[in-house]
């Protein structure tokens, strides 16, 4: 059975490419629109990886990235950061969080700015899931 | 100068001598003559102040030198000698002009009070002619005073860069300077004297000059006030103006205005304006690129579906790439024109439109895009409106802009528990306006965004939003004389609304 991948983003162009993408590699693709769908359908279909947008209406990738990195269960799924906002940006504010709720969460191993060619995208999966 | 010199003329020549004797001693200079033709003689070559003469001499007789003297200097006082009761003579004599009448035989005393009454009458008539001739040196004098001052005056009022217009009582232009000239474009020859206030001003500025004069009872200046002047040769010109009501011992004598041209003023406005217009577009290049980026994305997104598409011979994939990139190319499309109205100086065109029709149309445009998100659409419009003259590109563009506003605020809404709706609400308010309210319960603004609202390039919408909406839509608004209002509360949802002037379309067949 081919494996699960769960594009998180409020995009809909953004979603119907990775999921081109994802079907074109064999994975099988799930959606969700935004952080709380997205935590809802991770905590039901257990995804084998995580393709995941920052700035999105209710529920931002920030949060649910937070989220899952301090879950026991979720923490051990991959999660690629798929996104318009700097990296830089993007840890400001999760050290920024880490200051306000104490503890620290690990910067997420692969971060890609949009936009990324199909292949770029393709082998950052493979170098998840192997 | 006083009088000092006498002829004395008798012919009798003891009486000649007595009488100089005795005139000499109280220090007067004496010539004498002894017939009317020899004391005539002396007369022209001494020129003596004061003549005193016997009136019955043989040959040229008193009167007849009196006559002859008054002919040649009428100023000349003659004191004439006669006998007793010889009152035709002295009858003649005062016609001809003498002075005054002693009898004989003389005496000391009457001859001195004649002469001393001779010599006040030369002294009062030379004094007279002092100030006559100073008076004339004087009116000489001021005349110049006045005509320089009343000169320059004139050149202050010609040269001013104001423009001067002055009205008698009666409101007839009687100063009309060239600037003003130039803002009215009719000649100081048209106007000066001939035309009133009626002619030269336009009805409202007539008015409120005519109602300025009734009411002030003392000089007053009114602020200034700013309207526009439609010239002879069909120019408008911006001016500012303010006026004077002129009385004089408390009678209403006139009123004066001065106008200013406003035309490189406003001129130097709009650049300012268009050139801050500029400046923000520029400044704000990076959030400009950041949406561009995101289209940039869709389109590669979509491209590459797209190609799947076609590799595949999968209609499906194509279907869905080809929608991306259409909807993306719109986005262009849309940024491009935002950008344009925003940097642009547009002047709204006025046409008879219904505004209900158009917010009906605006309406179903946004249908479609809505339905597939659960989002309520009501309408509550008053008929009453009907048509106007209006830009309906202003209407439509802000409504259009409001409504996908309202949506995207009901999409980002995080309570999801709400049923989201948006009620458009047209009216006619108390201030002569027409007005639409566009309403939403989505998740409202806080201070901050709220007060960043119309800054260019601000957009609450991460990279969704080219930070031009609103911004389109207020200076679309400003242009078309109208405001927009902003009600809003974090959680509960916002209310915009437009009033634009109300112009009942002129709905008359032209026949």
């Amino acid at each position: 059975m081919s494996q699960k991948v769960l594009v998180v983003d409020d995009d809909q162009d953004v979603r119907s490419f990775v999921v081109t993408v994802l079907e074109e590699n064999q994975y099988m693709p799930l959606v969700a629109q935004d952080g709380i769908e997205g935590l809802e359908m991770i905590e039901k279909e257990k995804p084998d990886l995580v393709i995941l947008d920052v700035l999105m209406p209710r529920g931002s990738g920030i949060r649910l990235y937070r989220k899952m990195k301090t879950d026991k269960d979720l923490e051990k799924i991959p999660i690629i950061m798929f996104t318009g906002i700097a990296l830089r940006s993007f840890l400001k504010s999760q050290k920024a969080l880490d200051e306000f709720k104490g503890g620290k969460v690990p910067e997420p191993d692969i971060y890609l700015e949009k936009p990324v060619e199909p292949e770029e995208l393709v082998a950052a999966i493979k170098k998840k899931l192997g | 100068m006083s009088a000092n010199k006498i002829l004395i003329v008798d012919d009798e020549e003891i009486i000649v001598r007595l009488l100089s004797m005795s005139l000499r001693s109280d220090g007067y200079e004496t010539l004498a003559a002894y017939s009317g033709e020899q004391g005539l003689e002396v007369f022209k070559s001494e020129s003596p102040d004061i003549v005193v003469t016997d009136i019955k001499m043989p040959g040229m007789d008193g009167l007849e030198l009196l006559k002859k003297i008054k002919e040649i200097n009428s100023e000349k006082e003659v004191i004439i000698v006669t006998g007793h009761g010889d009152i035709d003579s002295t009858i003649t004599a005062l016609q001809y002009g003498a002075s005054d009448f002693i009898n004989k035989p003389v005496r000391d005393e009457s001859l001195a009070i004649a002469l001393e009454r001779a010599k006040a009458k030369i002294a009062i008539r030379e004094k007279l002619k002092e100030y006559t001739e100073n008076l004339e040196i004087k009116i000489a004098e001021a005349t110049e005073e006045i005509r320089r001052k009343s000169n320059f005056q004139r050149l202050l009022i010609k040269s001013s860069n104001d423009a001067i217009v002055a009205f008698d009582h009666d409101w007839k232009v009687v100063v009309y300077n060239p600037e003003a000239a130039r803002i009215f474009g009719e000649t100081a020859k048209d106007v000066r004297n001939k035309m009133t206030i009626d002619d030269l001003y336009t009805p409202k500025i007539a008015k409120i000059f005519k109602n300025q004069a009734k009411i002030e009872k003392q000089e007053n200046t009114f602020a200034w006030r700013e309207n526009i002047i439609n010239t002879k040769d069909g120019r408008q010109i911006p001016v500012r103006y303010n006026s004077n009501v002129l009385h004089e011992k408390g009678d209403f004598v006139g009123t004066v205005s001065f106008f200013q041209d406003l035309t490189e003023i406003k001129r130097l406005e709009k650049e300012l304006v268009q050139s801050e217009r500029l400046a923000a577009v520029g400044q704000t290049v990076s959030g400009l690129a950041h949406y561009v980026k995101n289209i940039l994305i869709g389109l590669q997104g979509g491209s590459y579906v797209v190609d799947v598409g076609i590799a595949k011979n999968n209609t499906e994939k194509f279907k869905t790439g080809w929608k991306t990139i259409k909807r993306n190319i719109k986005r262009v499309g849309d940024l491009t024109r935002d950008l344009l109205t925003y940097s642009k100086q547009r002047e709204p065109e006025f046409e008879d439109c219904q505004p209900n029709d158009i917010v009906n149309e605006v309406i179903e445009l946004v249908k479609d895009f809505v339905g597939s998100k659960d989002i309520l659409i009501s309408k509550d419009f008053d008929n009453s409106i009907g048509e106007v003259v209006a830009d309906p590109q202003t209407i439509h563009r802000s409504l259009l802009n409001l409504i996908t506003n309202a949506i995207d605020a009901c999409v980002e809404d995080e309570d999801t528990s709400k049923k989201h709706e948006i009620k458009v609400k047209t009216y006619m308010d108390n201030n002569n306006y027409f007005c639409f309210e566009v309403k939403d319960n989505g998740c409202g603004m806080d201070k901050d965004t709220q007060k960043q609202l119309f800054d260019p390039m601000f957009s609450s919408k991460g990279g969704k939003g080219t930070g031009l909406g609103l911004l389109v839509t207020s200076k679309l608004i400003e242009e078309h004389n109208g405001v927009i209002e902003t009600k809003t509360s974090p959680g509960d949802g916002s209310a915009f609304t437009i009033k634009l002037p109300y112009e009942k379309a002129n709905t008359v067949d032209i026949n």
